[in-house]
């Protein structure tokens, strides 16, 4: 569907995208994981013919991709990050309008209009003008006007930033139905926890380059770091800590004065060895935690830094 | 897929507050303030008549001459210059004059018209200068009688006013002052038409606006989307122009010859200007969109100041002294053709005017197609 390859992209002095490549199948739900300014959005940019780019090959659909490339542009669904509607017109214009961009039969147009109204779940706000929308209904907007003429491939970018919770679990419910349909989907985050859950495979970009790519499961297992154990205990010395330390399984342990954060190493668990040596030790327990690890995880551990950052 | 985009873009555009204040709302308010500011300035050479006193004493009775001047100068009528009221003495015409019942007085003195006025006004002139008229006609008939005793015809001659200049029209419409702040206010409403190029560019560059970049993901070409932009641009504008016309010519009854069909003619043209002049600033600069919308305000009002929007008569000091200026100045090319077409028969000013405008149109959509045949970025 998607093959990107060796792709240069320099902003003057600043090398943007550095030999960035991708590919991606028909059907996926390919993650672009990253941070802010690490790419994500001008690899979009690039792959849409809309940012001219110094080097490499862009192919859709498996034709080269131009801006002239208007067969293969009907076929595109696009979901900018900033809301890109009509201020002047209302939802049911705002999503007619881009949709007649793409489809030009009325009587067609206007049933995906009304589908794309009740898929974003707007039907009763379809005379609303934007401005009296709320964040999240407005971005809800903005994607209907991007899917309204049902595209084969739909770029989301970063498109549940500054979303409230119930929004954003709408918006993500409904880009798994939009797969579930057919299309296949490039989504652009920056929020590790929706990437995971959405995406059938990732890939973890910063400063341009891919860092790594892979179904959530083949990133966490390429890193030593295995699940992370915080337990509430109330004093530990310094011997106790080294102890702990010295367990099998045990990558790192941290402990603030009130909690004990241990890193396991690979699949298993050190939870039991970890109780075991306190009891021992005659110290009390509070609450267990045991996370397993998670996409920031992976970026922390391959990069130095937390993905937040 | 055109005919959506064109009415999206009509509909979106009559929602705009900011397009109707600058395009609907502020030309009608313009237009009916220079109808308060200079509804009396075609007429301001018309006499109005001056309260006087008149000190009618034993002086006055005595000197009949005068007092029949003072008697026809008072008749009613058309040429009625004075509203006398006689008193007996110049204390009361001074009183008169305190309580600002009489803007002077005028008496005899030794057989000698005097004026007692408050101030220098423009009315005490008026009077000043008749009663010198008065006692020179006067001098010059007790002269000539002294010289020429019984010769009638001579004094005949003497007391009849010739007229040696008449007074012609070279058109059927002389041209008015107040008409030409009209011609102007009209020009800026057509170079107003800025706003509309300038919108339709701001959303469909990428560069510009997310909304641009969006529709530039669309599988439309980019000028035939920017062209029916334009169109449903123009739509909107023409009707806001249509509006102020009527409310002009219908609301303020200003006459602007018989030739309405030409007058908007040149509307439409004039307004194709406003719209690529518009457009360029617009797909020119990288400016923020505010910063461009100042650029178009400021440089239509530079435009219709020289054209003699502010100040009546600019335009022809800036014809005489910079032609170039004037010719290339679309507000003055606008003004002028209204102008034109109200003053001449002939209609070759006007299509000068027409020429020079379509060029300079031409021009500026020729530089807008330069700069939006760019598809692709190096930055948005």
């Amino acid at each position: 569907m998607i093959q990107v390859n060796n792709l240069v992209k320099r902003y003057g002095e600043l090398i943007a995208l550095d030999h960035f490549s991708l590919e991606v199948q028909d059907g996926e739900i390919f993650g672009l994981l990253g941070p802010n300014g690490s790419g994500k959005t001008t690899a979009i940019h690039c792959m849409l013919s809309l940012l001219t780019y110094d080097k490499g090959d862009i192919s859709l659909f498996g034709k080269p991709m131009s801006p002239r490339s208007f067969d293969l542009k009907k076929r595109i669904g696009v979901v900018p990050q900033e809301v890109a509607v009509f201020n002047e017109l209302t939802v049911q214009e705002n999503i007619d309008y881009f949709c007649s961009l793409y489809v030009s039969e009325k009587a067609e147009r206007k049933k995906l209009v009304e589908e794309a109204l009740q898929f974003v779940e707007l039907t009763d706000y379809r005379k609303f003008l934007p401005r009296k929308l709320s964040g999240g209904l407005l971005r809800r907007l903005n994607i209907a006007c991007g899917i309204a003429h049902r595209p084969e491939l739909i770029f989301l970018d970063e498109p549940t930033v500054a979303v409230d919770p119930q929004s954003r679990n709408r918006i993500l419910e409904g880009i798994r139905e939009l797969n579930r349909q057919g299309a296949t989907v490039i989504y652009t985050s920056h929020y590790m926890e929706e990437v995971e859950q959405l995406c059938t495979r990732i890939m973890i970009m910063d400063k341009g380059r891919e860092l790594a790519t892979g179904t959530k499961e083949e990133l966490k297992a390429m890193i030593r770091s295995g699940e992370k154990l915080t337990l509430e205990v109330p004093e530990l010395a310094e011997e106790q800590l080294e102890e702990i330390r010295k367990l099998p399984g045990i990558l790192h342990v941290n402990f603030d004065g009130e909690h004990l954060v241990a890193r396991g190493e690979g699949e298993g668990s050190a939870l039991m060895a970890v109780l075991d040596l306190l009891r021992q030790n005659r110290i009390p327990v509070g609450r267990v935690f045991s996370e397993p690890p998670t996409l920031n995880d992976v970026f922390l551990e391959i990069t130095g830094k937390e993905l937040r950052d | 897929m055109f005919g959506s985009i064109y009415r999206k873009r009509v509909l979106s555009s009559l929602r705009s507050k900011e397009m109707l204040i600058w395009t609907w709302i502020f030309p009608i308010l313009l237009a009916t303030l220079f109808y308060f500011a200079f509804s009396k300035l075609d007429s301001a050479e018309q006499w109005s008549q001056i309260p006087v006193g008149i000190v009618a004493d034993s002086e006055y009775q005595k000197n009949q001459i005068f007092s029949q001047v003072i008697g026809s100068l008072s008749e009613e009528g058309d040429s009625q210059l004075l509203l006398a009221e006689m008193v007996d003495t110049l204390e009361e015409g001074k009183s008169l004059l305190r309580e600002e019942k009489a803007e002077a007085v005028i008496y005899l003195e030794n057989g000698s018209p005097k004026l007692l006025a408050k101030e220098n006004s423009w009315n005490a002139s008026i009077l000043k200068g008749v009663l010198d008229r008065y006692c020179q006609t006067e001098a010059a008939i007790y002269q000539l009688l002294e010289q020429n005793p019984g010769n009638m015809e001579l004094l005949s001659e003497f007391l009849s006013t010739k007229v040696l200049t008449k007074e012609a029209s070279l058109t059927e419409n002389p041209p008015t002052d107040t008409l030409g702040y009209y011609f102007a206010l009209l020009a800026m409403v057509c170079l107003y038409g800025g706003f509309q190029g300038l919108e339709s560019i701001y959303s469909i560059q990428a560069n510009l606006s997310p909304l641009g970049a969006r529709r530039s993901l669309a599988p439309v070409k980019k000028f035939r989307m920017v062209f029916v932009d334009l169109l449903g641009g123009l739509t909107v504008h023409m009707m806001g122009m249509a509006v102020a016309i009527f409310y002009i010519l219908c609301v303020l009854r200003v006459n602007f010859g018989d030739r309405l069909g030409l007058v908007l003619l040149t509307c439409f043209i004039g307004s194709l200007t406003g719209i690529a002049f518009g457009s360029l600033v617009g797909v020119s600069a990288r400016l923020k969109e505010a910063a461009k919308t100042a650029v178009v305000v400021a440089a239509t009002l530079t435009c219709c100041f020289l054209a003699g929007l502010m100040v009546s008569g600019i335009n022809y000091i800036i014809a005489q002294k910079v032609p170039v200026i004037s010719w290339i100045n679309p507000a003055a090319r606008i003004s002028d053709a209204f102008r034109a077409l109200y003053c001449y028969d002939s209609l070759i000013p006007y299509l000068i005017d027409m020429g020079v405008l379509v060029l300079i149109t031409v021009i500026l959509f020729a530089g807008t197609a330069f700069f939006l045949r760019r598809q692709r970025y190096e930055s948005i």
